[in-house]
């Protein structure tokens, strides 16, 4: 049995079986939309796999309320579902620390950035790059080799930082792509994915918020039950160009593969991260916001310093060899 | 060569039938017969290759061998994290006491298993972030003699693996299950000899059943002691058809062990099926529960992945189901999705000193008699509710119909504060006393795990004696 909150779960159960399920609602009163609605909703801003990566990593003020007046979306996450049915393996990296350094965006310059959580790599700072994270070499990861850095904006709540407790790395084959033909990501590279400047909802298969291992993707921080905690998730693109570790807005050397097939232009099938943050959060989400602006600027960036052969071997022998490494479906929520 | 001769043959030459070449493997090179251990033409030349004369390394040792050899490892601690890729390998451990693979809470897995037919065989591996023994996504695996202490998810883990035997297992001081197997169906694998102690759970298996067994074994001192369980958060939901028989299960109530949500919940509980379904459970000789001995509860699942099937489905195998699309449900009816126990048996089990009953069957729904669990000639002093034996019989009609007197009081018993867990690393899980090594451990050829499961006779399995001392 896999780890699962349930101290109070029964008074939860009860409470859900009684007084209806309301702890899947969004906070804003979307529960009450038809669920055809919902599902509208999901093609029209989830099916366009390239609509969620548009560039501007930039560091202009976002307004928090613009866009606000664009209903919230969910459905469910393409590809998502009960683990164990695809190949991946699972990096668990719990919280690391904080800092308003983004080495990726605003490199040599500590405190430009919006403050960002980070995770994996121990060293991570505005000064930062994939070598020197190598050469750091600590993690939190519970996989050593694993001295990726990985970050995502600060959770806020009412304006103070809610610390996450954990992230989770799964590392899959894109959605349909052939398992053997995935190749490891290259030595170095950098990538961002989501739209830190949207204000509209995102493509849920790309940036999303959810309720534990729930597969319901919202928009919008929905309200979650005690069991199952909030968590953003954020999708990176599985096809790479080739040869370009960076490009100028950190996503263009990278694209989405399209029904299992990575596009001319981005030949080359790597793994698809998949990247969750999971905060102590529950009920009402009032007050939520990011600290790249709203609710709605999920993002995340990932600097791949891993060891390299460390993964390699992860992607030969559990991607191309097809196996389920690992599952942290409903690991303790720390 | 179809694959099903290539796994045969290579198990007749690993078996020693055909090859009597034990020597290293290094005198070979790189020769075109290196070439052919691949997916063509298996070479199985049943050679023995030692650790550390051979090797220094338990993980190079694995990645010369070819299909069918062995790899002999003299005594040491091996702080190692070792993968197997190689199929029909046998790893044995010259003594199950003095070969230990130490993770020094930093590496992840003992041994990781990613090859079909592979047999580990008398070590010991402890202090691994994860798990001591792994198995994931092969037919055919076998754990023979080892010993998993102190690892911080299972000691011995199977997952989507089919075909397997777990025996003479010692297995203490991990937060989820000592032994635990998952995400099968049929399962087709057995679990005997064992001693699970001093783990949040002595065996979980979610979403596993189908021809597995677990016989002949002791589990105490556990939080709770054998749990099989179901949710859609894993693939092959639900559990169901373990067979549990012949088993000695007492005094899982223990305080201080390591322990994942779940261990705390089901907490005082000897056999409790979680949500599981067509398990049949016989002749165990259970006792000293707070709670109950032999317990049928629901497990209630939020934010589900999918609705409990329908049991005429039940018979569909993992493999079928893994190429099926997810229904699509409507979200509200995922927000709570209770797994319910049915059509389980309960017959012919000793069971005493339960602090809640001996016997004991609650849902969160009021027909328990549709759920289809019976419970017949079991030894037994309590029951929640009254009279369970004759209101829900295995054979002939029910004599009683009250299903309210002395019901089970799920609310209470799932609210109650319980000691927290305790970190694996600093738990008071005791060091093992020394275990039985293997038969012949230095001489025995190599077996790989492509005979197994052994044939159990169950109607041979009478109620174990009562331990000495308890």
């Amino acid at each position: 049995m896999r780890a699962r909150p349930l101290g109070r779960l029964l008074t939860v159960a009860l409470a859900a079986l009684f007084l209806a399920a309301s702890c899947s609602s969004d906070g804003d009163g979307a529960a009450e939309r038809a669920p055809e609605d919902d599902r509208a909703d999901e093609r029209a801003a989830g099916d366009d796999p390239s609509g969620g990566h548009a560039p501007g990593h930039g560091h202009e003020p976002v307004d928090a309320d613009a866009g606000a007046d664009v209903a919230p979306v969910r459905g469910r996450g393409a590809g998502m579902g009960p683990q164990g049915r695809v190949p991946q393996f699972v990096i668990e990296c719990p919280w690391s620390h904080s800092a308003p350094d983004d080495p990726i965006v605003h490199p040599g310059h500590p405190g430009r950035a919006h403050l960002h959580d980070f995770f994996g790599n121990t060293s991570t700072d505005a000064h930062s790059t994939t070598a020197s994270l190598v050469a750091a070499g600590d993690t939190s990861c519970a996989t050593k080799a694993d001295t990726a850095a990985y970050w995502a904006p600060a959770l806020l709540r009412d304006g103070e930082p809610v610390r996450p407790y954990t992230a989770i790395a799964y590392y899959r084959p894109g959605l349909g792509v052939d398992p053997a033909t995935v190749q490891p990501f290259p030595e170095g590279l950098v990538v961002i994915a989501g739209d830190q400047t949207a204000t509209t909802p995102q493509p849920l298969d790309v940036a999303a918020w959810h309720c534990g291992a729930s597969p319901v993707l919202h928009s919008d921080p929905p309200s979650c039950p005690d069991t199952a905690p909030l968590a953003v998730r954020v999708v990176f693109p599985d096809c790479w160009d080739g040869e370009h570790l960076d490009s100028d807005d950190h996503q263009s050397h990278m694209a989405y593969s399209e029904d299992g097939t990575c596009p001319r232009s981005h030949p080359v099938p790597v793994p698809q991260l998949i990247f969750e943050v999971r905060y102590p959060v529950t009920g009402d989400p009032a007050g939520l916001a990011l600290a790249s602006g709203g609710v709605r600027s999920l993002h995340a960036d990932f600097m791949q310093a891993w060891d390299q052969a460390g993964l390699e071997r992860e992607v030969e022998v559990c991607l191309n060899g097809q196996r389920v490494c690992g599952v942290v479906s409903n690991r303790a929520t720390g | 060569m179809t694959r099903g001769i290539r796994r045969a043959l290579a198990g007749l030459l690993a078996l020693g039938l055909l090859a009597g070449a034990c020597s290293s493997d290094d005198d070979d090179g790189d020769t075109a017969a290196d070439d052919e251990a691949t997916e063509e033409t298996p070479v199985a030349t049943g050679a023995t290759i030692r650790v550390p004369d051979d090797h220094d390394t338990i993980q190079a040792a694995v990645d010369a061998a070819r299909p069918g050899d062995l790899v002999l490892i003299a005594p040491g601690v091996y702080e190692e994290a070792v993968d197997v890729t190689v199929e029909n390998l046998t790893i044995r451990g010259l003594d199950r006491n003095e070969v230990i693979l130490d993770g020094g809470f930093e590496l992840e897995n003992g041994l990781r298993v990613l090859a079909d037919g592979v047999a580990i065989e008398n070590m010991t591996a402890r202090n691994y972030t994860t798990n001591g023994f792994f198995w994931t996504g092969v037919t055919g695996y076998r754990g023979s003699y080892l010993t998993a202490y102190r690892n911080g998810d299972y000691g011995v883990y199977a997952f989507d693996s089919v075909k397997g035997q777990l025996e003479h297992i010692y297995a203490s001081g991990s937060p989820d299950a000592g032994i635990y197997i998952g995400q099968c169906y049929p399962c087709d694998a057995v679990i005997s000899d064992v001693i699970s102690e001093y783990n949040g759970l002595g065996y979980s298996g979610t979403n596993s059943g189908g021809n597995l067994l677990i016989v002949n074994s002791t589990f105490r001192h556990n939080r709770a002691g054998i749990v099989p369980n179901s949710g859609s958060y894993e693939l092959c939901y639900p559990e169901r058809e373990t067979t549990i028989v012949g088993n000695v299960v007492y005094d899982n109530n223990q305080p201080d062990t390591p322990a994942i949500d779940v261990a705390l919940l089901a907490m005082g509980n000897g056999i409790l099926v979680a949500g599981g379904n067509r398990n049949v459970i016989e002749r165990n000789l259970v006792f000293d529960h707070e709670r109950t001995g032999i317990g049928l509860v629901p497990f209630p699942e939020e934010e589900a992945n999918d609705l409990v099937p329908d049991p005429d489905t039940w018979d569909t195998p993992c493999a079928e189901v893994r190429e099926e699309p997810l229904p699509d449900h409507p979200e509200d009816a995922l927000a709570l999705v209770l797994w319910d126990p049915q059509q389980n048996s309960v017959r012919g089990n000793v069971v005493s000193g339960s602090g809640v009953a001996d016997l004991a069957f609650g849902s969160l729904q009021e027909d328990l008699a549709g759920l289809g669990n019976c419970f017949s000639g079991n030894t037994f002093e309590t029951t929640a509710p009254n009279d369970l034996e004759a209101l829900a019989p295995c054979d002939g009609a029910p004599t009683a119909t009250d299903w309210t007197g002395g019901a089970l009081d799920l609310l209470a018993l799932m609210t109650a504060e319980q000691p927290p867990s305790v970190d694996y690393r600093e738990a008071p899980t005791p060091e093992p006393l020394a275990q039985p090594n293997m038969p012949d451990a230095e001489t025995a050829p190599p077996r790989p795990a492509i005979d197994v499961p052994f044939a159990v006779d169950l109607d041979a399995i009478a109620v174990p004696e009562r331990p000495a001392g308890t």
